[in-house]
């Protein structure tokens, strides 16, 4: 397995360079561009960590839904709405750690909100929650826009955005190699470690691993297979609202229309990198931070930002074909 | 290269294969002649289904040659094997259960791109008359049971064309009328020129129906003989070599037994299609004892199954465990309670095939006080609980770690029942128990089974084989169309009656 991922990374050295000679520059200088645009200054690596951030909470969702065998396409949905929620609860809320517990709440309660109508079509009428979930995805971008364009529009603002946070509400940073490293991140580690642990460590855990993995032997377990669809859409669309809310604390202080790039999207991959093992979800969101980071710098040397992309989207492209290759089975 | 190969419908010849340290063939030949039934028995990881994928283009042996009719070819994929007419089914059906039959027996075998559904059907409908099969051709095949899903595949291979039909356990899930049904249309088939080779675990299929029989053993060829020349109780022999029992004896029956365990009282249940799969049954175990549900498969076993285990509803009557009613509890109450399964179907329903054995071992049992506490997983203990379970029934395998999928279903099978077995519970179920499993493997499963009985607790027994269910069985009762009844005597015939009447 280890010279496979070696050859990965080496095959996409190799894509990347001959898509950047394609575009008319020296590969060499755009690899170094890359790599210094995120990893080279202090400043570059907290814009990556921050990149990093709301692709981790988003794909720790992901990852959650997928262990119980649902594909949650609904994440980029359930974060916006968590964000928004976030946003007006900090907005109304009182200030200080009271109001950032209130507004983590309310964005976590807003996503989870946002996952239930799939969660119950598909626990109690097995309807697909791709087709349910991306469906949604359309309504909390169309919603939310409305409300920052209307309702909750800030009065004096010339975009629809909402009004800033006061600064109490701030996450804040601890200095770590002289880099900021938001609070918010560091939960993101947290969550990882707590979810990894309790799929291998719990009952519960377990049971919703094997409905995962084989929903007929989870009902002859004893395993109530609908419950856990259940839990894992509401779950997964909790840390979906969790990731807007701690991107609204962490970094952006308000809410605005296209608040997301497409996080939630970005996190589908990192997910799947990540397969089976929840701590590979940090790597896997590392390297998709890394390569948006360094691809806004490349984009400003000149190279066009949808070759990172399409580096990515490679990536995922191997790694699929090498975990989903077919095993050579013996008697 | 033409071999002569005159009167053969194929020939392997010095087939080797390894994998990895394993030699699961080693230079075995094998002749069969056209228009016949052949056997090949041997113990589960003889290397019977490995040399039949190796003629059916399935595995590619190391060294070896093949020959069908007269022409030494290569088959390096399956596709290759059933343009050269050799068709195989295997243990595990391959019918789509959402396709409806008929696309189910045209799928990959389309006569054409455009596919026109009467002409389709008639052509169906002639090809099933011919077998003396009938088949509802728009109905989903997921309303199959076993036994039609099981013709309906040896009607894909007829489909194709298929002159040489590889059957690797065919009986396994059939009642013995249909599998008494099922040699009846192959012995047509044969008389009409196809060559059957049948890998089988039963020995009195092979002695009434095979002609010759090939025996394989830790994968090397022992022997062929032809079926007539074979002393009764010479196959078995063969087959696992030296030292094993004499014919397998009847078990003693319950020395003792105790109080009512499971209760069932006017239990009716409705089936997947609406109909009334359970009607009224009602009967009594009591510890100490086996009893089994004999039954032509599909009279209502599957259903009566999962009401008990609590993961189908009933429509009206009583469950209870030990004078507590259960049948208002869900699933995870009644395991709790002392419900132990081996479900039928190991793949679908008793493992996850990624997994650990470790993580399997603890499947269905993981809210037992053993296995977790305060609602963690006791992962110390696993370990030691994995080995206790895989060393029951000397299961062959590597460490806990080692993925399921790497056992053979032989090894997985005996896995199973252990840790039904292993685990102390009061009542245990058990559908096809030693489903897949060898003579010598069959027989150690009846008798922890029975030693399980005899320390108290009270078994409950689905099998479609009428004579190991009169060997292990203090009493039988027999499923007919959702009615149950009790045999009065413990005879093939009594019950075989009761199985069949109106």
């Amino acid at each position: 397995m280890k010279w496979r991922l070696a050859a990965l990374i080496l095959g996409c050295v190799i894509v990347l360079a001959v898509a950047v000679s394609v575009a008319g520059k020296s590969p060499i200088e755009a690899l170094t561009t890359l790599v210094k645009g995120s990893l080279g200054t202090p400043r570059a690596r907290a814009g990556t960590l921050q990149e990093m951030t709301p692709l981790l909470f988003a794909s720790i969702g992901v990852f959650v839904a997928l262990r119980a065998g649902l594909f949650n396409i609904g994440i980029e949905g359930q974060f916006l709405v968590g964000a928004m929620t976030a946003t007006y609860a900090g907005l109304k809320g009182p200030g200080g750690p009271m109001g950032i517990g209130l507004a983590i709440l309310a964005g976590s309660l807003a996503g989870a909100i946002w996952a239930l109508p799939p969660a119950v079509i598909k626990a109690y009428r097995n309807g697909h929650e791709v087709i349910t979930t991306i469906m949604l995805n359309n309504v909390a971008s169309a919603f939310t826009a409305w409300v920052v364009a209307g309702p909750g529009k800030a009065p004096d603002a010339g975009s629809p955005t909402s009004a800033n946070l006061p600064a109490s509400l701030n996450l804040g940073n601890i200095q770590l190699a002289g880099v900021p490293v938001s609070y918010g991140l560091l939960g993101g580690f947290l969550l990882v470690a707590v979810v990894g642990w309790w799929l291998s460590r719990r009952v519960t855990g377990y049971e919703f691993r094997v409905t995962g993995a084989n929903p007929r032997a989870a009902r002859a377990a004893g395993i109530n297979v609908p419950q856990q669809y259940l839990r894992a859409m509401i779950f997964s669309g909790a840390i979906g609202g969790l990731g807007g809310a701690i991107q609204v604390l962490a970094y952006e202080h308000r809410f605005y229309d296209s608040f997301s790039p497409g996080y939630g999207f970005d996190s589908l991959g990192v997910a799947l990198l990540a397969g089976s093992q929840a701590w590979i979800l940090l790597p896997a969101a590392g390297l998709f931070a890394v390569l948006a980071k360094g691809g806004t710098a490349l984009d400003i040397f000149g190279v066009p930002k949808g070759i990172t992309i399409m580096v990515l989207g490679m990536v995922i492209l191997v790694v699929a074909a090498i975990r989903y290759r077919r095993e050579d089975s013996v008697e | 290269m033409t071999g002569e190969n005159s009167g053969f419908a194929f020939s392997l010849r010095q087939i080797t294969k390894r994998f990895g340290p394993v030699t699961a063939l080693d230079n075995i030949s094998l002749s069969v002649k056209k228009g016949s039934i052949h056997a090949v028995v041997g113990e589960n990881g003889a290397g019977k289904t490995t040399l039949m994928r190796v003629l059916y283009g399935a595995i590619q042996p190391d060294s070896g040659e093949i020959v069908i009719g007269d022409q030494a070819v290569r088959l390096p994929n399956s596709a290759t094997a059933i343009a050269k007419g050799v068709g195989m089914v295997s243990q595990h059906y391959a019918v789509i259960p959402e396709l409806t039959n008929l696309q189910n027996l045209v799928l990959g075998a389309e006569p054409s791109p455009w596919i026109n559904g009467p002409s389709l059907e008639s052509r169906a409908e002639a090809l099933a008359r011919k077998m003396d099969f009938s088949f509802a051709w728009n109905e989903p095949s997921s309303e199959l049971s076993p036994a039609g899903a099981q013709k309906l595949e040896i009607l894909k291979l007829l489909w194709r064309n298929s002159q040489i039909l590889i059957l690797d356990e065919p009986t396994a899930m059939l009642s013995p009328a249909d599998g008494d049904a099922l040699f009846a249309s192959l012995q047509s088939l044969v008389s009409a020129g196809a060559t059957v080779i049948l890998v089988t675990h039963r020995i009195p299929e092979v002695m009434q129906f095979c002609e010759r029989v090939t025996v394989l053993r830790g994968g090397k060829w022992i022997t062929e003989v032809a079926v007539n020349e074979l002393m009764p109780g010479e196959l078995a022999h063969l087959i696992v070599g030296d030292g094993l029992p004499e014919s397998a004896p009847v078990d003693p029956l319950a020395a003792q037994v105790g109080a009512p365990s499971l209760k069932v009282s006017n239990l009716s249940i409705r089936g997947d299609r609406g109909n009334l799969a359970v009607d009224a049954a009602s009967f009594t175990v009591r510890s100490g004892e086996v009893v089994g549900i004999a039954g032509v498969d599909g009279s209502g076993q599957r259903e009566l199954f999962q009401a008990i285990l609590g993961v189908r509803s009933i429509l009206s009557g009583e469950i209870s465990f030990s004078q507590q009613r259960v049948d208002t509890l869900p699933p995870a109450r009644r395991i709790a309670a002392g419900l132990r399964i081996i479900p039928e179907d190991r793949h679908e329903e008793a493992i996850v095939n990624e997994w650990s054995l470790e993580e399997n071992s603890i499947l269905g049992l993981q809210r037992l006080p053993d296995h977790s506490t305060g609602g963690s997983i006791n992962l110390k203990s696993r370990a030691d609980w994995t080995e206790k379970v895989a060393d029951r029934f000397a299961t062959k395998r590597g460490t806990v770690k080692q993925a399921m999928a790497s056992l053979s279903g032989g090894n997985q099978q005996r896995f199973v029942v252990a840790r039904a077995l292993e685990s102390k519970g009061t009542i245990l179920l058990a559908f096809q128990p030693t489903r897949g499993l060898d003579l010598a493997a069959s027989a150690r499963i009846y008798r922890a089974i029975r030693e399980t009985a005899a320390s108290g607790n009270s078994v409950l027994l689905v099998g479609f084989d009428l004579d190991d269910l009169l060997r292990h069985c203090d009493r039988i009762l027999v499923m007919n169309r959702g009615h149950l009844s009790e045999s009065a005597s413990m005879t093939r015939e009594a019950v075989g009656d009761l199985m069949v009447a109106k």
